[in-house]
């Protein structure tokens, strides 16, 4: 656990100046945890596609509300009425 | 609107937000891009989107973010037409970019394979959910706690990094398997 929070804190520039040089140390000497680190990296690249893609399901469970909900027919109306006009 | 506060948002939060903001802001959109010779779904795809923008604008802070939801919104929505079609326009504040522009450098990377995705919304749900509230929504380690049913700061923060390694784990296996997925 100690080794995903040290890459953690190397990756977000967190680390105090000392375990930042021991650590840049260690990656130069340890192909291993290069390796690692590149895994690590690609965790936190999951991580916020995850959450946009939920994210967006959640934004797109709201347009479905509001464009079939009885109680926000006014609005509806509001905006379909832009796209039915002739230019 | 009612100020929302980034460091304690939940599904229902969320829902409320979004519904305040499609109402406050969606109209002028729709309006800009039926202007601009846009269908509705062009201007439903780019309000979402700025959507998204704005909600990662805002996580890990307390405060209101915008006083002026609808200028920001559509700022940020005249800036996405104009990427999708190229075109140069002078009227969107400066600060608008900045969010625009970090936001489609990562949707244009190249994406991770759909199965390991899928993978990881399946077999690896509870920890992606874990680390989605940590770096995702970027809530406190406290709220984080409380939400997923930890004793205390200390076992939700072990079970993160305890998540990280999981997902870490999962992440060289399929690598193995896919080829060229790690840059």
């Amino acid at each position: 656990m100690n080794e995903i929070k040290q890459i953690e804190g190397h990756l977000f520039n967190q680390a105090a100046v000392d375990d930042a040089l021991l650590f840049d140390a260690m990656l130069i000497l340890d192909r291993d945890m290069s390796y690692k680190v590149t895994l690590q990296k690609k965790v936190y690249q999951l991580v916020r596609q995850y959450g946009r893609k939920k994210l967006k399901a959640e934004v797109e469970s709201v347009h479905q509300q509001l464009f079939s909900e009885a109680r926000h027919k006014t609005f509806r109306q509001k905006i379909m009425r832009l796209f039915i006009n002739p230019r | 609107m009612a100020a929302f506060n980034f460091l304690n948002n939940t599904l229902a939060k969320r829902e409320q937000l979004f519904i305040s903001l499609y109402k406050i802001a969606f109209p002028a959109v729709a309006k800009y891009v039926d202007k601009m010779g846009g269908s509705f779904d062009e201007a439903k795809d780019i309000f979402q989107d700025a959507l998204v923008i704005y909600y990662e604008k805002g996580v890990g802070s307390a405060i209101e973010l915008h006083t002026n939801e609808q200028a920001y919104l559509l700022g940020i929505a005249k800036h996405l037409w104009s990427k999708r079609f190229r075109e140069s326009i002078q009227q969107v504040p400066i600060g608008a970019y900045s969010d625009v522009a970090g936001f489609i450098e990562d949707e244009d990377r190249e994406p991770s394979p759909a199965k390991l995705m899928h993978y990881l919304e399946t077999a690896g749900q509870r920890c992606m959910e874990l680390l989605r509230a940590f770096y995702y929504d970027k809530l406190p380690v406290n709220t984080i706690a409380g939400l997923f049913g930890y004793s205390g700061v200390h076992s939700a923060s072990v079970q993160k990094y305890k998540c990280i390694e999981k997902v870490r784990e999962i992440v060289k296996e399929k690598s193995l398997a896919y080829e060229d997925f790690i840059e």
